[in-house]
C-alpha cells in the first residue's frame, strides 16, 4: 500500500460537500437518517393524534401497532395474508401458462391471429377490475373469483408480450431456416421460442406487481378473506386503525416482492449469456 | 415474423436432369418489379440466364442492379413478375430447398454459439445425422473457415467477417448441390478473402457443386468463375457475358498476375465501368 503524502490532499479533503452531508451518505449514516425520519414522523403522528386531529381520522401509530400485534396473536393476519398470496400466486401461474401458450399458438398461426386480434384487443383494453363483480357471480365470494381476476390480468400481459416477441423475430432468420429445410415445428422450437423467451420473462416480471394489485382489488370489491378484505371491512366499520394496519401490511408485502424481484433479475442477468 | 407455409420443391423430377442435359438453373425472360409506396420499381429487367450443372457463374455489377434479386428468384424467396425461373427444368414455385443460400446479411441465431450455429442444419429432421458425426463435421467446418478458438463465442462477440464465415460454414455443412452466394467475402480483409476463395474453389470442385456467385469484386469473379456475367445499372439487365477459359485448378493467390487474367479483367472492366459510373450518378 502506498501512503498518501501528507502535503497532498486526499479524496476526502477535496470533497466540496459539507461534513454532515458526507456523514449521512455513508451506509450506516443512510440507515440512521432514514430511521430518524420515520421516527420523527411517527412521533409527530402520535402526538398530533387526538390533539391536533381527531383520533377517529388518523388513528395513531401505537394503536396501529397494537392492532397488528393483536392480528398476529389471534392468527387472523396469517389467514388473510395467506388468502391474498394464494389468490395472487395461483392466478399468476394460471395467467402465465395460458398467456404464453395462447401467445405462442397465435404467433404460429398468423391467420388465426388476424381473425381474433380485434376481440383480444378489445378485451385487453377493458380494465379488468370491471369484471370483478361478474367473477363474484360466476365463481363466488371465495378465493376462486380473485384467482380468476388475477389470472385474466396476467394472461393479457403475457399474451401481448409473447405476441410482440414472436412479431419481433427477424423474418430473414425464418427464411434462412426454411431454406435449410426446417419444418414449421422446427422453426418454432429452434427459432420462435428461444427468440421470444426474453419477452416472456419481461412479461412475467412486470405482471407480478399487477397480480398483487388485482388480488387486492378483487378482495376490496367482494371477499370474505384477504388483506384487501381486511382493509375494506375495517373501512366499512369506520375503523381507521384497521385500515392503516392493513395498508401497512400491504406496504411490507410490496417492498418484499420488489426486493425479491430485483434480486432475481440481477441473478438472471449475471447468469445470462 | 411468423413462419409461412412452405412446400418443398418437387424432389424427383420426371427425368434425370443431368442425363437429359437440362441446365441446373434457368431464367427465361424473368423480371421483377416491386411496388414501393404505390410506385412501380423495376429491380430486374427481363433476364435470360442459364447455369449448367456444376458450373460456377459469377454476377458482377453496380449496387442495386438486381443481382440479389436474381438469387432470391432462384431460391424461391421471390416470384418473377414475368417470365420463368427453372431449377432442374422445373419451375420454382416455392422455397427451393435444394440450394444453400448465403445472404448478404448474416442470419445467425444470436443465442447460439458459433459452433451451435454451424451445426443447426444437422439438427433438422430433413438433414439429421448422429450427434458424434455432427460434432465432427462442425469441427471440420470450423477449421475450414478458420474459426478455431471461437467455437463458443456468441455472434455478438464475433467481428463482421467472423460472423460471415460462420454463416458460410453453416451452409456448407449440409453440402447443398447448389450454392447461391451474395457477396460472401465482402466483409473480409484482403488476405482472408483470398484464403476463403481458395477454400471455396476446392470445396466446390470436390463436392461437385453448382454456384451462382454475386460479387462487386471483378477480380474475385474472374478468379473463381467459369463464366462472368456483367449486369447494367438499375434497372438491371445483362450487359456482357464472358467465359473464363483459365485452366483449373487455379491459384487464386497468383493468378491475378497472369496475362490471361489481366486481359479478361481489362475487357470486363470496360463493360463494368460505365455501369458503375451510372450507379454512382443515381
Amino acid at each position: 500500500m502506498t501512503a498518501v503524502p501528507a502535503d497532498r490532499p486526499t479524496d476526502q479533503d477535496i470533497d466540496p460537500r459539507p461534513r454532515l452531508t458526507r456523514l449521512v451518505l455513508t451506509t450506516t449514516g443512510l440507515v440512521v437518517t432514514r430511521l430518524l425520519i420515520i421516527g420523527v414522523v411517527l412521533l409527530a403522528w402520535e402526538l398530533a393524534s387526538g390533539t391536533l386531529v381527531p383520533k377517529f381520522w388518523v388513528s395513531s401509530p401505537s394503536a396501529i401497532f397494537a392492532r397488528l400485534v393483536q392480528w398476529i396473536a389471534d392468527g387472523s393476519l396469517w389467514r388473510h395474508l395467506e388468502a391474498t398470496l394464494l389468490a395472487m400466486g395461483v392466478g399468476y401461474v394460471i395467467g402465465c401458462l395460458i398467456g404464453v401458450a395462447t401467445g405462442l399458438a397465435l404467433g404460429f398461426m398468423p391467420f388465426v391471429q388476424r381473425i381474433l386480434m380485434p376481440y383480444l384487443a378489445g378485451l385487453y383494453a377493458l380494465p379488468k377490475i370491471a369484471l370483478a363483480p361478474l367473477f363474484i357471480i360466476l365463481f363466488g365470494i371465495d378465493i376462486e373469483s380473485k384467482i380468476a381476476l388475477v389470472a385474466i390480468t396476467v394472461f393479457f400481459m403475457l399474451l401481448y408480450n409473447t405476441l410482440d416477441g414472436v412479431r419481433d423475430v427477424d423474418g430473414d432468420l425464418v427464411e434462412a431456416l426454411e431454406l435449410m429445410g426446417a419444418t414449421r415445428r422446427e422453426i418454432g422450437l429452434k427459432l420462435l421460442i428461444p427468440a421470444t423467451l426474453p419477452w416472456i420473462f419481461t412479461g412475467m416480471r412486470i405482471s407480478v406487481r399487477y397480480a398483487l394489485t388485482a388480488a387486492i382489488l378483487g378482495e376490496v370489491i367482494g371477499a370474505n378473506r384477504g388483506i384487501g378484505y381486511l382493509i375494506e371491512a375495517s373501512a366499512g366499520q369506520y375503523n381507521t386503525t384497521g385500515v392503516y394496519a392493513g395498508v401497512l401490511v400491504l406496504v411490507i408485502c410490496c417492498v418484499t416482492l420488489t426486493e425479491l424481484l430485483t434480486r432475481a433479475e440481477t441473478s438472471t442477468r449475471r447468469g445470462g449469456p | 415474423m411468423p413462419p409461412r407455409d412452405a412446400v418443398m420443391v418437387a424432389d424427383a423430377p420426371a427425368r434425370d436432369p443431368r442425363a437429359a442435359g437440362v441446365p441446373k438453373i434457368e431464367l427465361v425472360g424473368a423480371s421483377k418489379t416491386f411496388y414501393v409506396r404505390g410506385q412501380e420499381v423495376t429491380a430486374l429487367q427481363p433476364v435470360d440466364l442459364t447455369v449448367g450443372d456444376q458450373e460456377f457463374v459469377a454476377l458482377v455489377g453496380p449496387s442495386g442492379c438486381g443481382k440479389s434479386t436474381t438469387l432470391n428468384l432462384v431460391a424461391g424467396l421471390l416470384r418473377p413478375s414475368r417470365g420463368e425461373v427453372l431449377y432442374d427444368g422445373v419451375p420454382v414455385t416455392a422455397l427451393n430447398r435444394r440450394v444453400g443460400y448465403i445472404t448478404q446479411k448474416d442470419t445467425l441465431l444470436p443465442w447460439r454459439t458459433a459452433a451451435a450455429n454451424i451445426g443447426v442444419a444437422l439438427e433438422l429432421q430433413s438433414r439429421a445425422v448422429p450427434r458424434a458425426e455432427a460434432q465432427e463435421r462442425v469441427a471440420q467446418l470450423i477449421d475450414l473457415v478458420g474459426l478455431r478458438g471461437f467455437e463458443n463465442h456468441y455472434p455478438a462477440e464475433l467481428s463482421g467477417g467472423m460472423r460471415k464465415r460462420v454463416a458460410l460454414a453453416r451452409t456448407l455443412i449440409y453440402e447443398p448441390e447448389c450454392l447461391l452466394m451474395d457477396e460472401p467475402f465482402g466483409a473480409l480483409d484482403a488476405q482472408l478473402k483470398l484464403l476463403m476463395q481458395d477454400q471455396l474453389q476446392q470445396l466446390v470442385h470436390q463436392r461437385r457443386m453448382t454456384v451462382l456467385f454475386v460479387t462487386h469484386d471483378l477480380g474475385e469473379a474472374i478468379a473463381l468463375a467459369d463464366r462472368v456475367i456483367v449486369f447494367s445499372a438499375r434497372p438491371g439487365r445483362i450487359r456482357a457475358v464472358r467465359d473464363v477459359a483459365l485452366p483449373r485448378p487455379r491459384d487464386v493467390f497468383k493468378m491475378r498476375f497472369t496475362e490471361g487474367f489481366g486481359r479478361l479483367h481489362e475487357e470486363l472492366w470496360d463493360e463494368l465501368k460505365d455501369e458503375v459510373a451510372k450507379g454512382v450518378d443515381v
